[in-house]
């Protein structure tokens, strides 16, 4: 995957685990890769909600979830990806890094407020990969925001072109 | 002269039963909606929900008889209550995201397998493989379970007020079961990580499964998720955990470890 996000990234930071590959060392646009995949990497950019605590403090986490408590979110508690505490999003299979600080005794609070606002933002990745690759109908936004649109209504067999059928 | 039988045809999506309509026989009340599935084969029914949740925006559906059919109700994303009025057969209410379900009978294999939020309440019986890779949400069976339920569970809890067969908890990895009566050979065999709860008697111990410290969070989670159920006092639990002489997350690629996150 070609690293393209290290510039993007406000704090200049560059990312540590980014290396030259030895087949392009020396060229002009040199190719880069990571191991690690984060929401940030992914969309280009960082969130207002990465960087300020006030954006998602009024996250209700009971309404947001099914049944009478935080249902799928207790098993959500805050991690670390880089050294930074980070959020898993199990929807686009990425880290959601946290640089705010965090309180003392609401670490798993904080991670699972952001994780819900990254969600009912419509910016995990994995809602933009719904859009182009889902083959069933379903709610663009999934089951965390109501009145979301469908997608997935009109997929069709992907043609890879040039491709014929073979003989058998 | 002879006819040339036309060539079979493929969804590769894997769908069956491709020239199925969307049968709209259920009866709308508000937010509320029901129908018969009697008559109805297993995609009609699935497609009749769907047409109910997600194109009307029906927020509670009853249906009725629907006749131990394989694989009913999987697939849904959203936010809403089904109720099985009767029971299920295999693949249950698997891969669903949101909704709650409550299902008045039994339910064959693999219930609520690979779910990933919401509720399951079952009244009676579940099969074996019952919330196998189950990601998060509830899963509450007031009867007994089979063998391996919650296999390479993913987090969640799972709730059985009776016993539990063997291998109960097998390559677990987060996540946590609740068994009232006995579980059979081989609980928590191979497990890397998660919480198994056990009320009766455990015939053996599965390899690097074994005793866990008891801690005000668990005498915590018990209390709530047996108050929300509905199940009341809950017996005397035994914990038990992964040894981590096996397996550890420490040794795991990052791209393994996200696999069971």
């Amino acid at each position: 995957m070609t690293d393209t996000v290290s510039e993007a990234q406000p704090s200049g930071q560059a990312r540590p685990e980014v290396e030259r590959q030895g087949q392009n060392a020396g060229q002009d646009a040199p190719r880069r890769t990571s191991i690690t995949i984060d929401a940030e990497y992914l969309s280009g950019h960082r969130f207002p909600y990465q960087e300020d605590m006030s954006l998602v403090e009024g996250v209700d986490l009971l309404a947001a979830t099914p049944g009478q408590d935080i249902n799928w979110l207790e098993d959500v508690e805050l991690l670390e990806e880089d050294g930074v505490p980070a959020v898993f999003d199990r929807y686009s299979n990425s880290f959601l890094k946290i640089y705010f600080p965090i309180p003392e005794g609401r670490e798993d609070e904080i991670a699972r407020k952001v994780l819900i606002k990254h969600l009912h933002s419509g910016n995990s990745y994995g809602i933009a990969l719904k859009e182009r690759h889902c083959k069933f109908p379903q709610p663009e936004l999934g089951p965390w925001l109501e009145g979301s649109r469908t997608v997935g209504a009109d997929w069709t067999t992907p043609v890879l072109e040039g491709w014929e059928p073979p003989q058998h | 002269m002879d006819t040339v039988a036309p060539p079979p045809r493929f969804d590769p999506r894997g769908l069956v039963e491709l020239d199925e309509r969307v049968p709209g026989t259920a009866a709308i009340d508000g937010d509320r909606g029901s129908f018969d599935a009697r008559d109805l084969t297993t995609r009609q029914i699935n497609l009749e929900l769907r047409r109910l949740v997600y194109e009307l925006g029906v927020r509670e559906v009853t249906v009725r008889n629907p006749g131990a059919k394989h694989s009913l109700g999987v697939g849904i994303l959203a936010r809403c209550r089904i109720t099985f009025e009767g029971s299920l057969g295999y693949f249950a209410c698997g891969l669903i995201d949101g909704p709650e379900v409550h299902v008045t009978g039994r339910v064959g294999w693999s219930a609520c397998e690979n779910m990933m939020s919401g509720v399951c309440v079952i009244e009676g019986n579940a099969g074996s493989l019952t919330a196998a890779a189950l990601r998060g949400g509830d899963v509450v069976v007031r009867g007994r379970v089979g063998a391996r339920t919650g296999i390479d569970q993913k987090g969640g809890t799972v709730i059985v007020l009776g016993d539990a067969g063997s291998m109960t908890g097998f390559m677990m990895q987060r996540g946590r079961q609740i068994i009232c009566g006995d579980a059979g050979h081989g609980l928590g065999d191979s497990m890397y990580d998660g919480t198994l709860y056990v009320g009766g008697k455990v015939a053996s111990l599965g390899i690097d499964c074994v005793p866990g410290e008891w801690t005000e969070a668990d005498t915590e989670f018990i209390a709530r998720k047996f108050s929300i159920y509905g199940l009341g006092s809950p017996p005397e639990l035994q914990k038990f955990v992964c040894g981590k002489k096996l397996y550890n997350y420490d040794s795991l690629e990052p791209s393994e470890r996200k696999l069971v996150l």
